[in-house]
């Protein structure tokens, strides 16, 4: 019987649109966290796709042994693609021409992630190819110039012959170090062994490449566990690098808004219901009185809330689906070669979501307007559906529930939460002091003011919590938009426009003058000169280190895209040896050594003294260097003498305190200096950086030569080859194409944050419509008292607009004051940002309050106040 | 059987309160609202509680129809003892021998006029709910509004569907809380009209609580409240003491 009248019930309210708003409200909760987690899956998994392009596959096996072939059966036995790649150095001639290249040998399936393109011309209309083809060979464009050849011709790489096939215009895992190598060859794995380059103890870096999806390359790691050895290894994608270090900070933020998404959805889904029970007691009182127990109340009210909640779920389920969809749609366009992945996760959690959102902050008011008395029919007393005690106490724990499951961080969703709590609090507090406030602020105002201010203080605990849900979602909207916009500031910063992208290395005193004449006469500038000289460690307080440390396999496998040059048995049978070890070593003083220091930095947590195992190049300069910072003792003056200052992650590896003593050999000539102070260098500045700087004085008597780095508009390129013909001993190191790739994710990153922005402002709007309606019965009836107490329609629209505006202003300054400390915490604790005050924040946070939420009460009372007095008041008695 | 035969004579009692008391609490001081109420109505009985606002006749109609509780006291409404029952056997009691009009019609909004007047009977389990109805409907004069929602119906058109509403289950007692206030004298006339024509016809106990002294003078009893006391004016069939 209950449930004729219940789905009688609930079509009817359906029909009168009664349901709507805590349908809307739910479907909103789910649709946010569905979509939100959805886009924020597909951006991960796209910029891990991107990513995956820097290696040419998802995952990479890296070996100085020869390939084992049962580990390529054993993948595809899985079903795995795979790819086999071999890099050496080596020399190569064309006749009287010959220079130490890179070599990359690859088979036809390479890349497997990502794309490779190369070029039978340098013309823009030339044709081009994907893959190697055997007995050809392809050529970085400024070899050719080296070798002084052009495509077609041939050139000789050990004791084999190869024809140039062409130009290799985009190479997916190119090098990312500053100081890339030597000019790179791209060949077929197939011909490697006629060249017979390879010899044993040739020093050659082995790579298996897969790709497919993350359980079975799990799988697949497991299975060949016990086919490696100590001198294969894993690499994982790099996150260290400028491109990983803002994918982490992107994934943070992405993170971050989805949990406040969340919250505010929550808020919205615990408006509607006390909304709609509010609007309903009557009804409940009257099929009381008419004979209806407590329990068949609620059990038709239940009904009608899970009904809804069906409904809402379900819509919420596919809108996000449909929203996530074409996020990935869009990405596939953006990206070209996304292969979007199916994922279950936003659906369960968008369910989830929506369950919990109902039953936890929905049902509790539903339950309570069950139990209004049948009496009330003769009161005529309106209870407050406002939160209660038990609804706030689920309610937070549903919310720190879902932030846990959506963020799968313990930690973060525990921290956020308690700062919700703590600001709710605040708020509460900050609400009703100001509400209180309002009436002494009312005397000597006008009347449609007084009549605001009036209206603030007698509802004074809906106002604060109208206040607190008002504050909430600017300030979560405020928050995510100031830090986008920082975070995509700071990415910027890192590669400013004009930032140097080419790097000359080696060049001697005499020829410092003419690179600066060179660069000048072409309108270019030339960057500082860092002088700089091969040196060993030997001693630390006369304590010899030891020679070797046993992981010179590991940073020559990890580095092995950036310093496997110079180190072949080939290369040391020539002339260019010492040029090739040298940017080698380049190499592991910039970018890739600090990916390795910082790896054997968990390896020597203990106080063994370890050896650094090989030459470092050391400079000595007056200044500190802009992107270095000290962390420890104090930069040399000009009277300092026979210091040092040291990287600090290198210090903690040979256990250095300020004050010790180092010993150092450069040419054979040893000499001492004190540890003065330690330094943090960021490495990812895409700028030289150095280990150890020394005080000028220790390095007078040495030869060193110098290195210095400029900014090359594309439209002069050709000065490269001009430069390499002036100055044939000076290597030319590009890294226009790091920059690139560099640029093109902030570009991409800072895309996803815009639409996650748009999306938690519209969630945020849609909370303040939810709250807005929710007073608007309230409100109703207000009004048809004032316009038949002779009220003219001018005076109630400023009384109204007044009241919004206090509100709005009130709400903007509240979340203009939060954003600004929770900015400050996020910056520095969670993206490790420097602190800076948010000037505009405290023009755009009240000022956004004061339009957003004037604007919305004006369009939803607008016609309100635009409806005749007999029909107001009609509608306020029926 | 003599006395059987005696006993059918004799007036079947409806309502009857012994020492009805309603106090309630508030923040400082306990308000004694109704105090030693004794009162007999007989079935069929029209009566009618008149007094000043805030005399206690909305809280005795309230108690009388099991809607509130007593503080002390017995109340039996068609011979179930009300203080003793919890508010789920109140309802189902409700539900079977109770009628409500009030004063600002409270229908529900989202149903029809129709619907409005068939959910008690709905809620009682009775089959031909929309047969009686439509025919209520048709006595109350309303036929073509029966798919109208209270929204499109003026205050008369929609008291006169809450009155179909309280006489669909054809309950025992009807109670009526100031059924015309709210509406102007001519309309207010001819509802009162039909409340007592529909109570005639279907012999129901009413207890209706008013203001006004015409509407009052139509019972056949005239109880006044005052200051939570009540007394008879025109005592005719049941006794106050």
């Amino acid at each position: 019987m209950w449930l004729n009248i219940a789905a009688r019930l609930f079509w009817r309210e359906l029909r009168r649109g009664e349901l709507w708003v805590i349908a809307f409200a739910l479907c909103l909760a789910v649709f946010t966290v569905v979509s939100l987690t959805g886009i924020t899956e597909s951006v991960r998994s796209a910029l891990s796709q991107r990513s995956s392009n820097f290696i040419a596959a998802d995952k990479i096996l890296r070996s100085s042994l020869p390939f084992n072939e049962q580990i390529f059966q054993n993948a595809e036995q899985l079903g795995l693609k795979t790819a086999k790649q071999m890099q050496f150095s080596t020399m190569v001639f064309a006749g009287d021409q010959m220079q130490l290249v890179s070599v990359k040998a690859v088979s036809p399936s390479y890349p497997l992630r990502g794309r490779l393109l190369l070029k039978s011309s340098e013309q823009a209309d030339a044709t081009t190819s994907n893959t190697v083809v055997k007995d050809q060979v392809f050529l970085e464009p400024r070899l050719l110039q080296l070798l002084n050849i052009g495509i077609g011709d041939s050139l000789e790489l050990g004791v084999s012959r190869f024809v140039v096939g062409g130009i290799i215009a985009e190479e997916p895992d190119a090098p990312l170090s500053v100081f890339g190598n030597a000019p790179r060859v791209l060949m077929h794995v197939d011909d490697v062994a006629a060249t017979e380059v390879v010899q044993p103890g040739s020093r050659i870096g082995y790579r298996y490449q897969f790709a497919g999806d993350t359980n079975t390359l799990k799988t697949l790691e497991q299975q060949v566990k016990p086919l490696l050895t100590v001198h294969d290894r894993w690499q994982s994608l790099d996150r260290e690098s400028a491109v990983g270090s803002a994918l982490d900070r992107a994934e943070k933020f992405l993170l971050l808004a989805g949990l406040l998404g969340i919250v505010l959805a929550a808020c919205a889904a615990a408006v509607a219901a006390s909304q709609y029970s509010q609007r309903h007691q009557m009804a409940v009182a009257v099929i009381k009185a008419l004979g209806t127990t407590t329990a068949m109340a609620r059990r038709i009210y239940a009904s009608h809330l899970a009904m809804v909640s069906l409904f809402s779920i379900v819509t919420g389920l596919l809108l996000g689906q449909l929203a996530s969809s074409g996020a990935q749609w869009f990405i596939e366009v953006w990206l070209g070669d996304y292969r979007p992945e199916f994922s279950s996760r936003p659906l369960w959690l968008g369910a989830l979501t929506g369950v919990i959102c109902a039953t936890l902050f929905s049902a509790r008011p539903i339950w309570r307007l069950a139990a209004v008395p049948a009496l009330n029919v003769l009161r005529q007393r309106a209870l407050s559906f406002q939160l209660d005690l038990w609804q706030l106490v689920t309610g937070g724990l549903a919310i720190w529930l879902l932030m846990w499951l959506f963020s799968g961080d313990w930690w973060l969703s525990s921290w956020l939460f308690v700062l919700c709590l703590a600001f709710a609090a605040l708020l509460l507090g900050m609400a009703a002091v100001l509400v209180r406030l309002a009436k002494p602020m009312a005397a000597g105002q006008s009347s449609a003011l007084k009549l605001a201010l009036a209206n603030l203080r007698r509802r004074l605990w809906p106002n604060s919590f109208q206040l607190i849900t008002f504050s909430l979602a600017l300030f979560l909207t405020l928050i995510l938009y100031f830090l986008r916009a920082e975070l995509i500031s700071q990415w910027q910063q890192q590669v400013p426009a004009g930032a140097p992208n080419q790097f000359l290395v080696n060049i001697n005193e005499a020829e410092k003058p003419q690179i600066i004449q060179l660069l000048t006469d072409n309108q270019l500038k030339a960057g500082d000169f860092y002088p700089m000289v091969s040196g060993r460690v030997l001693t630390v307080n006369n304590e010899k280190l030891p020679e070797s440390d046993g992981r010179e396999q590991d940073a020559e496998q990890s580095n092995a895209g950036q310093s496997d040059a110079g180190q072949s048995n080939a290369a040391q049978q020539n002339p260019e040896r010492q040029k090739g070890e040298q940017q080698a070593d380049i190499a592991d003083n910039t970018l890739a050594a600090g990916r390795d220091t910082q790896n054997s930095g968990t390896a020597s947590s203990g106080t063994r003294r370890e050896g650094i195992g090989r030459e470092l190049n050391l400079t000595w300069l007056h200044t500190l260097p802009a992107n270095n910072q000290i962390v420890a003792g104090q930069w040399f003056g000009a009277e300092d003498k026979a210091q040092v200052s040291v990287e600090e992650k290198l210090a903690e590896r040979l256990a250095l305190e300020l004050g010790d003593t180092i010993g150092f050999s450069v040419g054979g000539q040893p000499f001492t200096a004190t540890v003065s102070s330690f330094r943090k260098v960021d490495w990812n500045s895409l700028q030289p950086n150095f280990f150890m700087i020394l005080s000028p004085d220790l390095m007078q008597n040495f030869p060193a030569t110098y290195l210095t780095a400029f900014y090359l508009p594309k439209q002069q390129t050709a000065l490269l080859n001009e430069m390499a013909r002036s100055f044939p001993t000076i290597s030319v190191l590009s890294v226009d194409n790091i920059l690139k790739q560099v640029n093109d994710i902030i570009a991409q990153v800072s895309l996803a944050l815009t639409v996650i922005l748009v999306l938690v402002f519209a969630a945020a709007v849609l909370v303040l419509v939810a709250q807005v309606q929710a007073t608007l019965e309230q409100r109703e009836q207000e009004l048809a008292i004032l316009r038949t107490l002779g009220a003219k329609t001018v005076f109630l629209r400023k009384a109204v607009l007044a009241e919004f505006a206090a509100l709005g202003l009130m709400a903007g300054v509240f979340a203009t004051l939060l954003a600004e400390v929770l900015l400050a915490v996020v910056q520095m604790r969670l993206f490790q940002l420097p602190f800076s005050l948010h000037f505009n924040l405290w023009w755009i946070g009240p000022g956004l309050g004061l339009a957003l939420i004037c604007g919305l009460g004006w369009l939803l009372l607008r016609h309100l106040l635009q409806l005749p007095t007999p029909v107001l008041l009609r509608r306020a008695l029926s | 059987m003599v006395k059987k035969i005696l006993m059918s004579l004799l007036p079947k009692i409806a309502i009857q309160a012994k020492a009805l008391r309603k106090e309630v609490q508030l923040t400082d001081a306990r308000l004694t609202i109704l105090q030693q109420i004794n009162l007999t109505i007989n079935s069929g009985e029209t009566v009618a509680v008149v007094g000043a606002s805030g005399s206690g006749k909305s809280t005795l109609l309230g108690i009388l129809a099991g809607l509130d509780t007593v503080s002390s006291g017995e109340v039996y409404l068609a011979g179930q003892p009300l203080h003793q029952l919890d508010d789920d056997a109140r309802a189902q009691l409700r539900a079977k021998e109770v009628g409500f009009v009030f004063q600002s019609f409270l229908l529900l909004p989202s149903l029809t006029a129709l619907e409005n007047i068939t959910l008690p009977a709905e809620l009682a389990g009775i089959k031909d709910a929309t047969a009686r109805g439509r025919k209520l409907l048709s006595d109350v004069g309303l036929t073509e509004r029966a798919d109208f929602y209270p929204s499109q119906l003026s205050g008369g058109e929609q008291q006169r569907v809450a009155i179909a509403r309280a006489f669909i289950t054809e309950p025992a007692i009807l109670f009526a809380d100031e059924p015309s206030a709210n509406l102007d004298a001519a309309t207010g006339a001819k509802i009162e009209d039909l409340l007592f024509a529909l109570n005639e016809q279907q012999g129901t106990t009413l207890v209706l609580v008013t203001h006004n002294p015409q509407l009052a003078q139509r019972c056949q009893r005239q109880l006044n409240m005052h200051a939570g006391e009540l007394t008879e004016l025109k005592p005719e069939v049941g006794d106050v003491a």
